[in-house]
């Protein structure tokens, strides 16, 4: 999971646990698509939350500084987060 | 610090260079033009109501509005202004169709619409610093705005104040606290918008020195107009090297030297610095973080703990998909159950306003126009009003409420297995009040082939306008029996939205293996905070769809009941006619009153068959045979194809006229009784009720649909090959329920 050695360890947000929080650290997927999630406000550096998962396992919801997002899991699994 | 909504001295302690409040000069004869912008869900369309009294569609999801909406108001001075609803958007880098709209308007490449004079910034003040972003790239481009600053009632709830004149310094444009849902601040932002509001000066976007160099060499390339501020070309020439090719707006706009350069300049930044395409958004957030850490004090809002303690509940595991079905099955109940009375008390008053009319007019082809036309057909259609309202009351709670994003999130696995778009929900949800406000929702689709898909299929969930046909064959044919906490017809009218649900998956999964193939589309839905439902929005809307549906009433199927009864009245007759009349006489002077009885009833069938509504009917029998249709299933069929719900004033005004003496009894008796006089079995029965039923699930009957389908998608490929599938499946579907239900003995 650490790939920078030196640098906190970093988890897909796909695999955190509801409750848990991290810093993002990098987004991954396709120029575009990484484009929008940062002006969606999913910014390295920003405080996320995992909220829940849906019923039928996928998407999760996260919130990121009060806002309720819904994301499938093909996209959470590019978003890495610092734990804290 | 916090202001009062309304009256707070935010103009006078303003440090802003605004311009006495001479109303804007130079504009005397064209208004000016006010467009309200800002994110989804943050308010837009409330506060354009509230401005202008019109009522657009508000609802607590994102992409309620798709489309650009025009109305006016009136300002303090007594000047009217023109103000523009727009579609919600995150960023002048638009993702889907109704983005673009949005940012061809702000850019100046829309030619019909020139940029506005005034731009009226709409946040949600809880969620700041987001909807900031879009407000900091609107700042930059030059053109005058005020912020304004809503659901501030939710703010004070919940604590959280903001410092006006802090943030008016630093985004250097004038901001209003207001609340457009419950009406405050309102007078301060019409003052305000009177006023000639000067552009901001300041830049806060933060961009990192390689993509400033080569957006400032693209922008030199590009031409000057008008319409396009300075400073909007640093937007363009980003938009223009973002761009993967399938934009037309801006190829149109651009000289195709400069689009080549611009692809050639992306490609060289692909390579010396692969993450180009975003770097500049972290720099711009981290422009706004600032900003909003000076100015919201309890920092970022508290957790909404109601929020997450109901969503446990409604989106839990186990009980969140139970509570979903639970909820669509009461939905259906209700509009069986509770429209009843009231149903029951219109019929009855239709039913004896006949009679009494009937009873005025001499005997004649008047009287038969009137009661048999008219009063059937309209009036028979008029009972389905309260099923109307009671639908749309639940759909507006729904909407309004926040459990729609919610119902998204709990079945969007299911969607993602067939390979729709998880934004998909929203327009298919949409589509049970009518399929063509469904149709232009999928706008906020980013992907052409999910949207196509998503097109092709938002019909079959079943419109407002299949209801009263529903409701017309259940009422007639299905037992009231309880089944647990539901009746039969309330089961069976869940069984035929769920058929229209069931077929719609099963045919988005085809097309999006086969034709519509490809395409993995990003799908990021933000779930809105729960909200008490504006009762007073719900309830203008029940009454502004019982009332559409009330006009159409009395005049598409006031028309076509006319129509229809002048084609099932004439010819009177022929020879079977001529020959039963004489039968008729005779047994009329030999005073056999049951025989003459028999003739007449006979009479009226013989005569309705030979009319050109008879005709036009029987020549399609052959075709619904099979599908236990006969030639007065027919006309309706053919009618319907002005407007689904003509089926039921239809089917009144046929069975009216093929029966002597059916002016006391409901139509409902009258399907369920009426013999054919030929075979002497009843023309319609349960099963034949449930084929057609399962036919109108399926079927591409509506005209309107049809012409959205072929502007939405600009190609008649779609259009027609919708026709021909819904169609084709719709005659499959019930011959196997006909045939089927034969061979297991049901009749
Ligand atoms: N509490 C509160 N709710 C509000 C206020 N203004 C709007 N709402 C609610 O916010 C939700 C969204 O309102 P809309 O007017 O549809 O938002 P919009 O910006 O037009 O949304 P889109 O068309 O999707 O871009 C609705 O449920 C409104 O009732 C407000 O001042 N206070
Ligand atoms: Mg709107």
């Amino acid at each position: 999971m650490n790939e920078f050695p030196g640098e906190a360890p970093t988890i897909a947000i796909d695999a955190m646990q509801p409750g848990d929080s991290g810093v993002i650290a990098r987004v991954d997927a396709e120029p575009a698509i990484v484009r929008r999630l940062m002006e969606l406000g999913l910014v390295p550096g920003t405080e996320l939350q995992h909220v829940r998962v849906a019923p039928l396992g996928d998407p999760i919801e996260v919130s990121i500084r009060g806002v309720h997002l819904s994301l499938r899991r093909s996209e959470a699994s590019r978003i890495h987060v610092t734990p804290c | 610090m916090s202001r009062p909504a309304d009256g707070g001295p935010t103009l006078k302690a303003a440090p802003l260079k605004l311009a006495t409040s001479t109303p804007a000069a130079g504009h005397a004869s064209a208004p000016r033009v006010v467009a309200i912008l800002g994110n989804p869900n943050a308010g837009k369309s409330t506060l354009f109501n509230q401005l202008t009294g019109l009522r657009q569609k508000v609802g607590n999801y994102p992409g309620v509005t798709v489309e650009k909406k025009t109305g006016s108001v009136t300002l303090p001075s007594g000047r009217r202004a023109e103000v523009i609803d727009l579609p919600g958007s995150y960023s002048l880098q638009p993702t889907s169709p109704d983005e673009t709209i949005v940012r061809d308007v702000l850019l100046g490449l829309q030619t019909d619409t020139p940029p506005p004079d005034l731009i009226v910034f709409v946040v949600d003040v809880m969620h700041l610093t987001r909807h900031l972003y879009l407000m900091m790239q609107l700042i930059e481009l030059g053109r005058p705005i005020v912020l304004a600053l809503n659901m501030m009632d939710t703010a004070r709830a919940r604590g959280v104040t903001v410092d006006i004149e802090q943030l008016e310094r630093d985004l250097g444009v004038p901001v209003v606290a207001i609340s457009a849902a419950k009406g405050e601040g309102l007078g301060n932002l019409r003052r305000m918008i009177e006023r000639d509001v000067e552009p901001s000066a300041r830049r806060f976007r933060r961009w990192p020195v390689h993509l400033e160099r080569v957006l400032g060499s693209l922008e030199k390339r590009l031409p000057r107009h008008s319409a396009l501020p300075e400073r909007a070309r640093h937007d363009l020439a980003l938009a223009l090297l973002l761009d993967d090719g399938e934009d037309d707006m801006l190829a149109r706009h651009s000289p195709p030297d400069v689009l080549d350069d611009a692809r050639i300049l992306a490609k060289r930044l692909d390579q010396l610095s692969p993450g180009w395409r975003s770097d500049d958004v972290a720099g711009h957030y981290e422009a706004i973080h600032d900003i909003v850490a000076r100015a919201v004090t309890s920092g970022t809002p508290r957790p909404d703990k109601l929020q997450d303690r109901i969503d446990r509940v409604l989106t839990h595991r186990v009980f969140g998909p139970i509570l979903f079905a639970v909820l669509m099955g009461a939905v259906f109940q209700s509009v069986f159950a509770w429209a009843q009375p009231a149903m029951d008390l219109i019929d009855k008053a239709i039913n004896l306003s006949g009679g009494f009319i009937g009873g005025l007019l001499p005997d004649g082809p008047v009287r038969s126009l009137v009661v048999n036309g008219i009063i059937a057909g309209v009036g028979t259609t008029l009972t389905f009003v309260p099923q109307i309202a009671i639908l749309f009351f639940f759909i507006g709670v729904l909407e309004e409420s926040g459990y729609m994003a919610r119902a998204a999130f709990i079945m969007d696995r299911l969607m993602g297995r067939v390979g729709l778009s998880g934004r998909a929900f929203i327009p298919l949800l949409s589509s049970f009040a009518c399929a063509i406000p469904g149709i232009m929702a999928t706008r906020t689709i980013d992907n052409r082939r999910d949207r196509i898909t998503t097109i092709m299929v938002a019909p079959f969930m079943s419109c407002s306008a299949r209801l009263p046909v529903y409701a017309l064959l259940i009422g007639a044919f299905i037992p009231n029996i309880w089944v647990g906490f539901l009746t039969l017809p309330g089961i069976t009218l869940f069984a035929m939205y769920a058929l229209g649900v069931i077929a719609a998956i099963a045919v988005a999964a085809v097309l999006k293996r086969t034709v519509l193939a490809g395409g993995k589309p990003l799908y990021v839905m933000e779930l809105p905070p729960y909200r008490m439902p504006q009762w007073g929005s719900v309830f203008l809307s029940v009454r502004e769809r019982s009332v559409v549906f009330v006009q159409q009433a009395g005049t598409v199927i006031l028309a076509v009941s006319i129509v229809l009864w002048f084609l099932a009245s004439y010819p009177r007759g022929g020879a079977d006619a001529a020959h039963v009349e004489q039968q008729l006489a005779a047994a009329t002077a030999s005073h056999d009153v049951a025989g003459a009885h028999q003739l007449e009833r006979e009479l009226a069938g013989v005569r309705l068959e030979n009319s050109f509504a008879g005709r036009v009917g029987r020549f399609l029998e052959p075709a619904i045979r099979p599908l236990g249709f006969d030639w007065r299933i027919g006309i309706g069929l053919v009618t319907s194809l002005a407007a689904r719900e003509v089926m039921v004033s239809t089917m009144a005004t046929v069975y009216h006229m093929g029966d002597a003496d059916a002016h006391s009894s409901s139509l409902r008796e009258q399907l369920r009784d009426t013999l054919d006089p030929r075979t002497g079995k009843h023309t319609c029965t349960p099963l034949v009720a449930v084929s057609l039923m399962v036919f109108y699930v399926l079927a591409c009957q509506c005209m309107s649909t049809v012409a959205v389908v072929r502007r939405e998608t600009n190609s008649w490929r779609w259009p027609i090959f919708m026709i021909v599938f819904m169609n084709a499946m719709a005659w499959g579907a019930s011959f196997v329920v006909f045939q089927g239900g034969r061979l297991l003995g049901f009749s």
